[in-house]
């Protein structure tokens, strides 16, 4: 993968207003920066990848050059106008913003910057739920069992979008099975469900076109989260 | 990441089943099972510092103390954990001060609003009473090990307020439960509205509330700031975290158990007491930065919400739940910082 990131830095610099391109190095660096490298790495990684998804976007859709530092009502506004042509840039943009965020989750800005970025996820929702077999509805999933309902979390409509996520992948992208045990059944405590759809994504096949490498990283994954559920509940 | 990188790790049948065995056997000895709740969510910080420490005790107790966690409010809140502890489902949790005060009033002397200036004036006042409070919970049943600073929390509006005369007409908001802020915004003149912490986001929203406060760090967990624009300089309250266990339950320890329970736990809470003021610090430049305007009020204006505020003094005296006693010693310790440190 990293000859990869390389090519599509490459191309970027050749082509640097090539939305396409700076969607996929956006996608492409978030991925690798948030799953593959070295933990001292992911920053720089996810970075770039912020910055491709932000050019990408703002040359996709012009208003979006003004949406870094404004207001939360603002952007919400603003997000009405982006259309779904537009999706494509609108994506690389959420997911590669989320993937700065996580690997600096460690920074108060990061926990700021939740809901705007979770505006743009679902807009991009709205305007089309089943993009990418249905991965908005997991990234949704995700970011509302991150608080307790104590702290404004949101576990019902967590559980929704993982629902969701599992329907319009068909069920073959285990790794939305492994979050939602993760955060959303241990958030609530619901060991059942935890340990059902664990023991669900070892059952199933991990082959399944463009997800083979993540399902058998999610089922190492749910052999873990399993290994320490008598622990946890 | 980290759950992954543990499953990659090579696993020997032998060790797992000696490690069992071993289990068994400890587990006949005289083992603890000390179940607690908490707020705060798996994977935070405070969390993981509560799991590292349980986790030191297990192994210095040789297994014979294990805490076990129920994180995320799964348990219910600061009156639903205490019921639970009473029926013995529970054995302790980490509570607010508010939400363990009808057990003790001494814990709700920091929160009284405008009491302290500065963090300097909090931490004079702590270093004198926090082993006093912490003997007084624990002779009303509660052994705990230190408490955690929530933050002074801070006004948080969408006109700027810089005086009383600003807030007045406005909706005010008023935690649920919490009497002593309800009798200081009516003494304020000023009209509050109750409503529990996880509604006030929609209340800032349709305009129920219009003047919340908190603290930076809760400001943007509970992710207010998306509803705010103006933040005001004061520090309105001080909150503070108590991590308590049932004082029966931990009796049960044997006194060396007991010890080490302490002295882990004791230190664990301190480093969180300690980090949670950089946070605070780091969150609220974060908050400045994301847009929020600071407002400051003039000294004047303090001044006359001070006086106000201590017009209550006699009222609070009265109530069951504050130690009347301890706040006025509390009082004149106070005086005598602000006389020396001028």
């Amino acid at each position: 993968m990293p000859a990869y990131l390389l090519l599509l830095d490459g191309l970027i610099s050749e082509s640097p207003d090539n939305v396409a391109l700076l969607s996929a190095g956006a996608q492409l660096f978030a991925l690798y920066g948030s799953r593959f490298a070295p933990p001292e790495r992911a920053v720089t990684l996810t970075a770039k990848a912020r910055r491709y998804g932000e050019r990408a976007i703002c040359l996709a859709h012009e208003p979006a050059c003004s949406w870094p530092g404004t207001d939360y009502d603002t952007l919400v506004a603003q997000l009405q106008a982006v259309g779904a042509r537009d999706l494509d840039a609108l994506y690389s943009h959420a997911v590669s913003w989320l993937s700065h965020l996580d690997a600096t989750s460690e920074d108060w800005t990061a926990v700021a910057e939740l809901p705007w970025v979770q505006a743009v996820l679902e807009r991009a929702l709205a305007l089309d739920e089943t993009y990418e077999n249905g991965a908005l509805h997991g990234y949704l999933g995700i970011l509302n069992s991150l608080r307790p309902p104590a702290l404004g979390g949101k576990p019902d409509v967590a559980r929704e979008h993982f629902e969701r996520a599992i329907v319009l992948s068909g069920g073959r992208d285990l790794s939305i099975k492994v979050e939602y045990a993760r955060r959303y059944a241990r958030l609530v405590f619901d060991q059942e469900l935890h340990d059902r759809l664990l023991t669900e994504v070892l059952d199933a096949p991990v082959d399944a076109p463009r997800m083979t490498l993540f399902n058998v990283l999610a089922r190492q994954e749910a052999q873990s989260l399993l290994a320490s559920s008598r622990e946890y509940f | 990441m980290r759950d992954c990188r543990a499953a990659r790790m090579p696993r020997s049948l032998t060790r797992l089943w000696l490690g069992l065995l071993l289990a068994a056997t400890v587990s006949t000895a005289n083992a603890a099972d000390i179940k607690i709740a908490s707020v705060a969510p798996d994977g935070s910080r405070w969390m993981q510092q509560m799991r590292a420490g349980a986790e030191e005790v297990n192994t210095r107790t040789a297994g014979r103390v294990t805490i076990k966690f129920y994180p995320g409010g799964v348990m219910g809140n600061d009156a639903q954990v205490l019921r639970k502890i009473r029926i013995g489902q529970l054995q302790g949790g980490a509570f607010t001060a508010g939400g363990l005060a009808e057990r003790y009033g001494g814990l709700n002397l920091y929160g009284i609003p405008l009491l302290f200036r500065s963090l300097e004036e909090i931490d004079a006042v702590r270093a004198q009473f926090d082993p006093e409070i912490a003997a007084g919970l624990e002779g009303a049943g509660f052994v705990t090990f230190g408490f955690i600073e929530g933050g002074f929390a801070n006004l948080l509006s969408n006109e700027p307020i810089s005086s009383v005369e600003d807030m007045r007409r406005k909706k005010v908001w008023v935690p649920e439960g919490d009497a002593i802020s309800f009798l200081a915004m009516e003494t304020l003149g000023l009209s509050p509205a109750v409503l529990p912490v996880t509604d006030v986001l929609t209340g800032l929203q349709t305009g129920l509330i219009e003047i919340a406060f908190a603290s930076p760090v809760a400001a943007l967990v509970l992710q207010w700031h998306t509803k705010v624009k103006y933040l005001t300089d004061l520090p309105v309250s001080y909150s503070m975290g108590i991590f308590a266990i049932e004082k029966g339950a931990f009796e049960e320890l044997s006194a060396e158990d007991r010890q080490v329970v302490r002295e882990v736990m004791g230190r664990y809470i301190q480093g969180l007491d300690r980090e949670a003021r950089d946070d605070n610090r780091k969150a609220a430049e974060v908050l400045a930065r994301s847009g929020l305007q600071t407002v400051s009020v003039n000294d004047a204006d303090v001044d006359g919400w001070r006086a106000t505020m201590q017009s209550i003094h006699p009222q609070l005296r009265q109530r069951p739940d504050i130690d009347a006693a301890m706040f006025d010693r509390m009082l004149a310790v106070l005086a005598e910082y602000r006389r020396t440190n001028p």
